[in-house]
């Protein structure tokens, strides 16, 4: 199998591992209303400024509940050292790299969905699912971009015994202009926030996301091969 | 096909292998020896290209340095636990591009006992279970070079001897062993050479038929090398 073949059957193999064992997606899925029901209990949010406050809230969550999921993704890999089949097999390690951010993203998708569709019930804010539309472009883009670090930093951390601890300290500050053009963007779809468009910050989320991406892709094998 | 040159390793201040030469023709299958901690298994991980020696280097003279040419079974099995027999097998066929029929597939599970099983998940197999499905992917992995590291391990007689047949049948196909064991008298069934590490040092290097499974047992009981 080629390039292609093979990502697809990492993203194939990914995808029916999490369909049995439920861990990437359960913890980030128990995660992200665990955050939600906190910031309902702990911030005064009615529906004055819970339009302003929405975007925050949202990619924090994103984020936290993201790192946790992504953790899991790679240490179904090392348990058993499983992944030296692939170390070992004609596929190269972008393809793996490749395969492992496509799931990753995929996972992550799928907790933002939960995520948004829990907020609306919690925060009685349906203004964010007719704004789904507008909203899917920066939520790709921001979740493409914390996929790629975080698939990297997963692989770097769960080799060290304190790997999921670690986890979030290496992939917080790397994921910050992410966070900071998800948030702006969402802001600004949410809330208009003057008149701007949300079009700067998704430039400047594409950038952070191919840069992170063609790095990554780089130091990835000689992760793996550490 | 496979020399390592010189190899020495330390750990934390501590040398594990020290100048270590060793020689691997096509098609032959050599067996190391050697007490717990003697190093056997970082000069096999060597080798597989898992690790580094801090000095010396490895040549490997086939598939252009390519993984795909060389697979390694180490302690842990590498399999996915929560996958099902076939699952696992497919999925590796699938990134080896060993893909068999579904006949041939068939024949080689009953071989390995593991037919009336192959809907199981992994986690649900014994030890010995396990020991043979990952063997079995050596087998089928289409390798020239097989690095095995206590393969033996977990299972009966009866499968050791199977195992073993395996393993001659794959030495007529020309691929190479370079296996650990404690079992003297099984290495010494495959072995064309053997080799005996003590303290990360390899003492001797011999023909199987210039030595006796006493002798070895005399040396690594602490007796001289001759």
């Amino acid at each position: 199998m080629g390039f292609v073949g093979n990502t697809f059957a990492i993203v194939k193999k990914d995808l029916l591992l999490e369909l049995r064992a439920k861990e990437a997606i359960s913890i980030m899925v128990f995660l992200s209303l665990l955050l939600l029901v906190v910031f309902n209990l702990s911030v005064e949010i009615d529906t004055e400024n819970v339009s302003r406050l929405a975007p925050g809230i949202l990619w924090v969550v994103f984020a936290f509940s993201g790192i946790l999921g992504m953790g899991r993704t790679s240490l179904s890999e090392r348990d058993d050292e499983a992944y030296l089949n692939i170390y070992f097999s004609s596929v190269n390690m972008e393809s793996f790299y490749l395969a492992k951010v496509i799931s990753n993203l995929l996972f992550l998708l799928l907790m933002e969905m939960f995520t948004i569709v829990s907020f609306v019930i919690l925060f009685d804010y349906e203004r964010l699912i007719f704004a789904l539309a507008p909203l899917s472009l920066p939520l790709l883009l921001g979740s493409f971009g914390f996929s790629v670090v975080g698939t990297l930093f997963s692989f770097l951390s769960t080799g060290s015994r304190f790997g999921e601890i670690i986890l979030p300290f290496l992939f917080l500050p790397v994921v910050v202009p992410i966070l900071l053009g998800g948030v702006s963007s969402t802001d600004i779809i949410l809330n208009g926030s003057g008149g701007d468009s949300p079009a700067k910050w998704l430039k400047i989320l594409l950038v952070f996301d191919l840069l992170y991406f063609c790095i990554s892709l780089i130091l990835f094998r000689y992760i793996i091969e550490e | 096909m496979l020399r390592l040159l010189d190899i020495s390793k330390t750990y934390s201040l501590k040398a594990v292998l020290r100048g270590v030469y060793l020689e691997l023709k096509d098609g032959e299958a050599f067996v190391l020896f050697g007490p717990n901690g003697a190093g056997k298994s970082t000069l096999l991980k060597i080798a597989a290209g898992l690790m580094s020696p801090n000095t010396g280097r490895v040549e490997l003279t086939t598939d252009s340095h390519s993984h795909s040419s060389i697979f390694y079974i180490g302690h842990k099995n590498g399999l996915y636990n929560e996958l099902t027999v076939l699952e696992n097998i497919r999925f590796f066929q699938d990134i080896t591009g060993s893909r068999n029929s579904n006949t041939i597939l068939r024949e080689i599970l009953m071989e390995f006992g593991l037919w009336q099983r192959r809907n199981d998940p992994v986690k649900q197999l014994s030890q010995g279970m396990k020991r043979r499905l990952s063997l079995m992917k050596g087998f089928i992995s289409g390798a020239d070079l097989l690095l095995l590291d206590e393969p033996f391990s977990g299972l009966d007689i009866r499968w050791k001897e199977i195992i073993l047949e395996r393993l001659r049948g794959l030495k007529k196909q020309g691929v190479s062993l370079l296996m650990v064991t404690h079992l003297i008298k099984e290495g010494l069934s495959i072995a064309d050479r053997i080799g005996l590490l003590e303290n990360g040092i390899l003492r001797l290097q011999c023909k199987t038929e210039e030595i006796t499974e006493e002798e070895i047992k005399e040396i690594l009981r602490g007796g001289v090398c001759r």
